[in-house]
């Protein structure tokens, strides 16, 4: 079953990626046995967000960039303000980047 | 919401080490090895402040750290006792900043140092405090305080008057002390003049100027003996303390008997544009710069050929001093545009690399990134509009996640 690695760019997914380079330089793991953990962290991940997080959140900003490659989307807005039921960033800088949902049902 | 965000986190490592756990064993790792994976991504994470713990630690730093600036100020009382009581270990005072008059420490700042706490909290505290306080701060920098205590010392008999005058007398001397060598370095220095005869002396006899023949090989004070006294005679004009005129005069060696190669392209874009249009001028202005400076060639024509002029250095000086403005600068601008200056357009594909390379590196860090899942994207005129799910925000250093999103963006 194919996952999407795409959120072993957050910071669970550097830290864990980083621990396990570590422990397979260290000789502590093996690079197989590395890449199943990152593979549960994969769909881990992916249900822990369908199931946990009940939260919705609204974007608006200005579009600098948008591209559409290999069936993922890549946006960099500028001066970006997300709003939720909690809390309300601004940043003057962000990429989104979405991978289609569609793809996992397939 | 924080700590919703970081239970979700340490649910999914849950989940993940329950389920390779089976993998773990089977493989033959064993558990030892899982729980250091564990161990080791749970404190990655609480260093990253992706887990709670962290989350909320920072911030309460952060508001403690400015509590004790406001204590620093507003109990006078504290500070003022502890400078009340050691006013006999001022006057005899142990660590060897605080005892200038024992040591002949350059004193307008010791001086001041203990001028002020001598006079303890009996007149108004606030004024010596707040100067306290900013001695303080400035750990031995009081020489704009040491005029202002100056009459707070003469109204303070607590065994200052020894002091005063001493100091007082100090101060005199130390300012007219200090006076002597300062203007003594300031002399020092611009005196290049007997800096060039001493290096000269040191060297080889007036290895200082030489620069029209040697310069473009060699770096400055060393000569060539050969040259040089021929050239003494004309040194005295462009060389100057500094290295600088020197580099000039040195880069004007390579340049010299380049402008053979280099006028012949000028040439031949001037022929071009001049002789082909059968305009005569008389004269012909022409732009072309080194690295530091313009020169303004004249080129006169006679007949549709080209007199260049740049062997007369009599002209040249005229020129050299000139300034771009003069005469027609428009071809030579634009053929110094096209030649010797990079296009203003590539600034802003600089900034925007830039940006993106400094991003890049920081990525994990300090760009502000999100990483979901689309449902739809589209797209009217310049207005687009997405719908996301299952989603994890990083922004501002902290992580939000969602369910559902809807993103309109102008493009």
């Amino acid at each position: 079953m194919a996952t999407f690695e795409l959120y072993r760019r957050s910071s669970i997914g550097m830290c864990l990626t980083e621990t396990l380079d570590e422990m397979v330089s260290n000789g502590t793991l093996s690079p197989d046995l590395a890449y199943q953990v990152l593979v549960q962290f994969d769909k881990s991940m992916t249900e822990a967000l369908e199931t946990q997080v009940k939260s919705k959140v609204s974007i608006k900003g200005h579009l600098h960039t948008y591209r559409f490659c290999d069936n993922v989307w890549t946006f960099i807005l500028q001066d970006a303000v997300f709003k939720s039921d909690e809390c309300q960033e601004q940043v003057k800088k962000v990429k989104i980047v979405a991978c289609d949902s569609k793809l996992l049902s397939q | 919401m924080a700590t919703n965000v970081s239970s979700v986190y340490i649910h999914v490592v849950d989940d993940v080490i329950s389920k390779v756990r089976d993998e773990f064993i089977n493989y033959g790792a064993g558990e030892s090895v899982l729980n250091e994976l564990q161990a080791l991504w749970e404190m990655k994470m609480m260093q990253c402040g992706a887990i709670s713990g962290n989350i909320e630690r920072p911030p309460l730093q952060k508001n403690g750290v400015p509590t004790p600036v406001h204590d620093l100020n507003v109990p006078y009382e504290g500070p003022a006792e502890e400078y009340e009581t050691p006013t006999a270990e001022m006057l005899f005072p142990p660590t060897p900043l605080q005892t200038p008059i024992q040591t002949p420490l350059p004193g307008t700042a010791d001086t001041g140092m203990y001028n002020i706490p001598t006079g303890p909290s009996d007149y108004a505290p606030s004024p010596i405090s707040e100067l306290r306080n900013s001695i303080d701060l400035k750990s031995g920098r009081p020489s704009p305080y040491m005029q202002p205590p100056s009459p707070w010392m003469n109204q303070r008999p607590l065994g200052v008057d020894v002091n005063v005058a001493y100091v007082e007398g100090r101060e005199e001397a130390d300012r007219g002390s200090s006076h002597q060598p300062l203007t003594q370095d300031f002399f020092v220095n611009p005196s290049g003049k007997r800096k060039r005869d001493d290096y000269a002396s040191q060297l080889n006899s007036g290895g200082y100027i030489p620069q029209q023949d040697g310069s473009g090989d060699m770096t400055i004070e060393f000569s060539l003996p050969q040259n040089v006294v021929g050239q003494d005679q004309k040194s005295p004009q462009g060389s100057g303390s500094s290295k600088f005129p020197l580099n000039k005069e040195a880069k004007q060696h390579p340049v010299l008997p380049q402008y053979d190669g280099v006028h012949d392209e000028y040439d031949d874009v001037f022929n071009k544009l001049f002789m082909n249009s059968k305009l005569n001028l008389p004269i012909f202005l022409f732009l072309s710069h080194s690295r530091h400076y313009f020169f303004l060639k004249i080129f006169q024509f006679q007949g549709g050929v080209t007199n260049e002029d740049y062997n007369t250095p009599g002209d040249h000086v005229e020129l050299r001093a000139a300034t771009p403005s003069v005469g027609t600068p428009k071809p030579g601008k634009n053929e110094v545009a096209e030649d010797d200056e990079p296009p203003l357009n590539e600034d802003d594909d600089d900034d925007e690399d830039l940006d993106d390379l400094d991003q890049g590196e920081d990525e994990p860090n300090t760009q502000h990134l999100v990483l979901a899942l689309f449902d739809k994207v589209t797209r009217t005129k310049s207005r687009w509009k997405c719908t996301l799910k299952d989603g994890i925000m990083h922004l501002n250093n902290r992580d939000i996640l969602f369910n559902k999103a809807t993103g309109e963006f102008e493009f």
